[in-house]
């Protein structure tokens, strides 16, 4: 079923991409030190840690997702290897071209660069935005080709309307579409999406640049490009690591598998809309943007909510009350993971209600929300599969007493440090401040808290980054 | 402070969750045999999906006609505010400001009267949050470059309020600042 | 592919040029926003009668244009296309249209010609006037002409003030400007509020939305087509795909 290849090529994602998140959070921990006065980076660069912080970290849990659903796709069709190969390459590519512009570069303008900030941008060396925009499309154009070529092989056996699972809408049917290619093609259809929005977005800068002047482009639709890419890509991270829960976490929990239904089916069918159309809640505070489409972002935010809760989260919780399951790491991670994903969700929905958002707007309340769902949502998510695939060949995993003690020490220092983050949005501290002015006098301390648990939720990591490369490391290097 | 309202009321969603989340998790891992699962899950799970329905239906209605956008649309200013951001100051006048040479001016509103503020910018894209003399988030708008946002708010309290940007607009972001006094 | 790009670009450069539109300094139109009006003496010129410009905008908004009758420029066409704009395009009484000479030269008789001449006398809409407080006026709307002694002409710019029932500037319009921005002028005159507003000057081409002030609307620009243009080709791509991979793969049983 899945081949030699495919499992050696993922221990390399995995270890790749727990290596390049442990680097993420020392810059992220870094951050915070300064933001509350401890160290005293240079204000370049700490920008400059902020971007490669944000984009290095969107990176790597894109490809988290993406690698877990290509690995777990070949129990349904036949996935290629070299395409898997060349979006390895491209990323590591990538990864290096992006922290060029950043480290060496100082290029700052974050990693939602909205126009025109990269062309005006300070300290930054002339080169570095030329750099950071091919760092981008070196990523755009292997993920491009992964997902094409997964949604080809979806395709070769699956019609349209089997992957979108229609047929479960009537009540009688023939085949079944499994929920995991379900997820997967609505969440590469909204992942080509964005990815289309990011060529845009880079083709446009190239014009503006390329014509020396002469063409100027339009502030209000760059923004709206921007956060179409930015928070479609954010949102289908998750979906993808939604996919995985669909496959394993019966199966790993000793229960039959999870089928679709109606509701299921409705369910993804309607988030891709609403995934599509969410991200409007970006600009609220633009009044430029008509009014219509403000409505339109609130309530797609919303609407997003429902499937997500109404069918994802509570099918987890069927599967789980009252029902005898073999816990391992695995599922615990999964469920606390789907906790992470809920609470966060919360927060969401709190800022996408135009009203809040008027005072929650680019204060701490919105990484602290992107950051539940993240580092206590997705992250969860990708760490249960490298877990479950680095000891799939090992016989009955339970629950250590040693992995008790990693995930509270996960759950404190990731609570913690979320919190910190929560209360400065609450008490109106701006994000993305290198340094707070004296008279936010929260948010100094604040910085502080969430740089000392971001340090034991760091300590955990290292933990898991130190079990599951050993084990990936002899897969690896596991003679055929 | 709607803020720490909003706070409160996230911190009891998510104790909510939280509770729901262990509680459903103990009835797993406590069980010894088979716990024969939920009873009838998919009335269960209508149920569940018609609430936040209500809700959130509850929730849209409740909020949506109070957006800043339609705050105030039938009356007349008191006051109009320049307000001209760049890369890293405001620029405030009751006149004009002239993008080659930008003046800033001393700013008293009036207190209890609707003002306006008319808020773009010359370069890239900043943030215009006002923020009281208790440092609160009070109100804010994008200034983005070739367009001009109008903010239009009534200051209940005198005293000085502080403008902090609230877009990332390069590393001189966190020193852009400027305050106007309300009398 | 790199070709096509550039290729690509360079059309966008070209197409640019063409749409280049007359340059006005962005924020010249901002000045003087909401301040008050200074209250003018008028003497109108069919009948003479003297009057204030406030009794002028306190039974309906205005629209001030600013001219005067000896000018070899700008005056006359700018002055006849706000006429056929008002009569053809807006047809909207709900205001009124002052017509003031900024030239102390111009008498009474002078405007009564430049009334005639574009057949607004008998309009009730229209009102041409003089007034001897020019100076007052013009530094109350931020109107600045110089006088070119060799040309014996004023440089300025064609003006329009829209002016409320309160007396508050609250538009300003500067060169020859397109109907559109006309009604939005006149919807500003009644104090209705939009949120926000685009500046002139920018080329409008992949903006994403045009303000429509007729209906309060913003109608879809060019720019929007770009948002939606992605979900468009994602779906288009996939479904290409299929229609491809099928016609590759002999059909695979799905059992
Ligand atoms: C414990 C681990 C982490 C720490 C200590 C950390 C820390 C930080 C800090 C201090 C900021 C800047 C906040 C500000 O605006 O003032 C930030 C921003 C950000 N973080 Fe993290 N973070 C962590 C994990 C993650 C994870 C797992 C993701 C996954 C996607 C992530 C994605 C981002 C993004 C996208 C930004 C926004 C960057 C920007 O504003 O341009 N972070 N993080
Ligand atoms: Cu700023």
């Amino acid at each position: 079923m899945e081949s030699q290849g495919m499992k050696k090529i993922t221990s390399v994602w995995i270890i790749t991409i727990l290596m390049l998140f442990v680097v993420s959070i020392v810059l992220g921990i870094l951050m915070r030190l300064n933001q509350g006065g401890v160290i005293q980076e240079q204000t370049l660069t700490f920008y400059s840690n902020l971007t490669t912080h944000g984009l290095t970290m969107i990176g790597i849990w894109f490809v988290a997702g993406m690698m877990a659903v290509n690995y777990l796709m070949q129990r349904y069709v036949r996935t290629s290897f070299a395409v898997n190969l060349t979006a390895l390459i491209f990323t590591v590519i990538g990864v290096l071209l992006l922290w060029l512009s950043t480290f060496a570069g100082k290029f700052n303008a974050a990693w939602t660069f909205l126009y025109p900030l990269p062309f005006k941008d300070f300290g930054a060396s002339s080169w570095a935005t030329t750099l950071f925009l091919i760092s981008l499309a070196v990523f755009g154009i292997g993920w491009f080709i992964w997902c094409i070529s997964l949604m080809a092989n979806i395709l070769k056996k699956y019609s349209l309307a089997e992957a979108f699972a229609w047929q479960h809408l009537r009540k009688e049917h023939k085949t079944d579409t499994p929920p995991f290619i379900l997820i997967t093609t609505v969440t590469l259809i909204g992942i080509i999406t964005c990815l289309i929005a990011a060529v845009i977005i880079i083709v446009l800068f190239f014009a503006e640049m390329l014509s020396q002047g002469r063409f100027v482009n339009d502030a209000l639709l760059m923004k709206n490009l921007t956060y179409f890419f930015g928070h479609t890509i954010a949102n289908e991270m998750l979906y993808l690591g939604l996919a995985v829960i669909y496959e394993l976490f019966a199966e790993v929990s000793g229960r039959p598998k999870w089928k679709t239904t109606w509701y299921v089916s409705l369910a993804w069918n309607c988030s891709l809309v609403f995934i599509l159309t969410a991200f409007f809640h970006h600009l609220y505070m633009d009044f430029v943007q008509p009014e219509g489409l403000q409505i339109v972002g609130q309530l797609a935010s919303y609407l997003a909510s429902l499937p997500a809760a109404g069918v994802t989260v509570f099918s987890v919780f069927i599967a789980v009350y009252r029902t005898k399951i073999k816990w391992s790491l695995t599922n615990v991670l999964f469920f606390m993971g789907i906790a992470g994903w809920v609470i966060g969700g919360l927060g969401a929905v709190i800022d996408a209600t135009i009203t809040n958002n008027v005072v929650l707007h680019n204060t701490l309340w919105v990484p602290a929300h992107f950051h539940t769902y993240n580092a206590m949502g997705n992250v969860l998510f990708s760490l249960a599969f490298f877990y479950w695939f680095s000891t799939q060949s090992l016989e009955n995993i339970r629950l250590s007493t040693a992995a008790k003690g990693l995930l509270v020490t996960l759950l404190i220092g990731g609570i913690g440090f979320l919190l910190a983050f929560y209360i400065g949005g609450s008490d109106s501290v701006p994000r993305r401040y290198s340094n707070y002015p004296a008279s936010l006098k929260e948010a100094k301390p604040l910085a502080l808290m969430g740089a000392s648990f971001a340090i034991v939720y760091l300590i955990a990591i290292l933990s898991f980054f130190y079990n599951i490369s050993r084990r990936c490391l002899k897969i690896l290097f596991a003679s055929a | 402070m709607l803020q720490h309202e909003l706070l409160i009321l996230f911190l009891i969603l998510a104790g909510i969750a939280t509770i729901v989340f262990v509680y459903v998790f103990l009835s797993s891992w406590r069980l010894k045999e088979e716990g024969g699962g939920m009873k009838k899950p998919l009335k269960k799970r209508f149920w569940f999906s018609l609430i936040l329905v209500v809700v959130l239906g509850i929730f849209a209605t409740a909020t949506l006609p109070r957006s800043p956008y339609f705050q105030y649309a039938h009356e007349s200013p008191a006051k109009v505010i320049h307000v001209d951001a760049m890369q890293f100051m405001f620029y405030m006048s009751e006149h004009a400001i002239d993008p080659k040479l930008p003046v800033s001016e001393n700013i008293e509103l009036p207190a209890n009267q609707m003002v306006e503020f008319r808020v773009t910018s010359l370069d890239v894209n900043h943030g215009f949050g006002i923020y009281d003399s208790a440092m609160h988030l009070i109100t804010q708008v994008q200034a983005m470059p070739g367009y001009v946002n109008r903010l239009r708010y009534t200051f209940k309290k005198p005293g000085t309020y502080h403008v902090l940007c609230l877009e990332y607009c390069g590393m001189g972001h966190p020193v852009m600042e400027t305050s106007f006094v309300v009398k | 592919m790199f070709k096509n790009i550039v290729c690509f670009c360079l059309a966008f450069g070209a197409c640019l040029q063409l749409l280049a539109q007359t340059k006005v300094s962005a924020l010249d139109e901002e000045s003087n926003i909401y301040h008050r009006v200074f209250d003018a003496p008028l003497t109108e010129s069919v009948s003479g009668q003297k009057g204030f410009l406030s009794q002028q905008y306190e039974r309906k908004p205005l629209i001030l244009a600013l001219v005067y009758t000896r000018c070899t420029g700008i005056c006359s066409p700018f002055l006849l296309q706000l006429k056929d704009d008002i009569l053809f395009n807006l047809r909207d009484s709900s205001f009124r249209v002052v017509v003031l000479s900024f030239d102390p030269r111009d008498s009474k008789a002078d405007m009564n010609s430049l009334q005639k001449r574009f057949g607004l006398e008998g309009n009730s809409q229209w009102l041409f006037a003089t007034t001897d407080s020019i100076r007052s006026l013009n530094t109350s709307i931020g109107f600045a002409p110089v006088w070119d002694s060799l040309r014996k002409q004023y440089n300025h710019e064609a003006l329009l003030v829209g002016i409320n029932s309160g007396g508050y500037i609250t538009k300003k319009l500067i060169g020859m400007r397109s109907s559109h921005d006309l009604e939005k002028m006149v919807t500003s005159i009644h104090n209705v509020f939009s949120p926000s507003y685009r500046l002139p000057g920018s080329s409008t081409l992949f903006s994403c939305f045009n303000y429509d002030p007729k209906s309060g609307r913003s109608t879809p620009g060019l720019g929007l087509l770009f948002v939606g243009l992605p979900a468009g080709l994602a779906l288009l791509i996939v479904i290409l795909l299929r229609l491809m991979v099928r016609k590759q793969t002999p059909a695979v049983p799905d059992k």
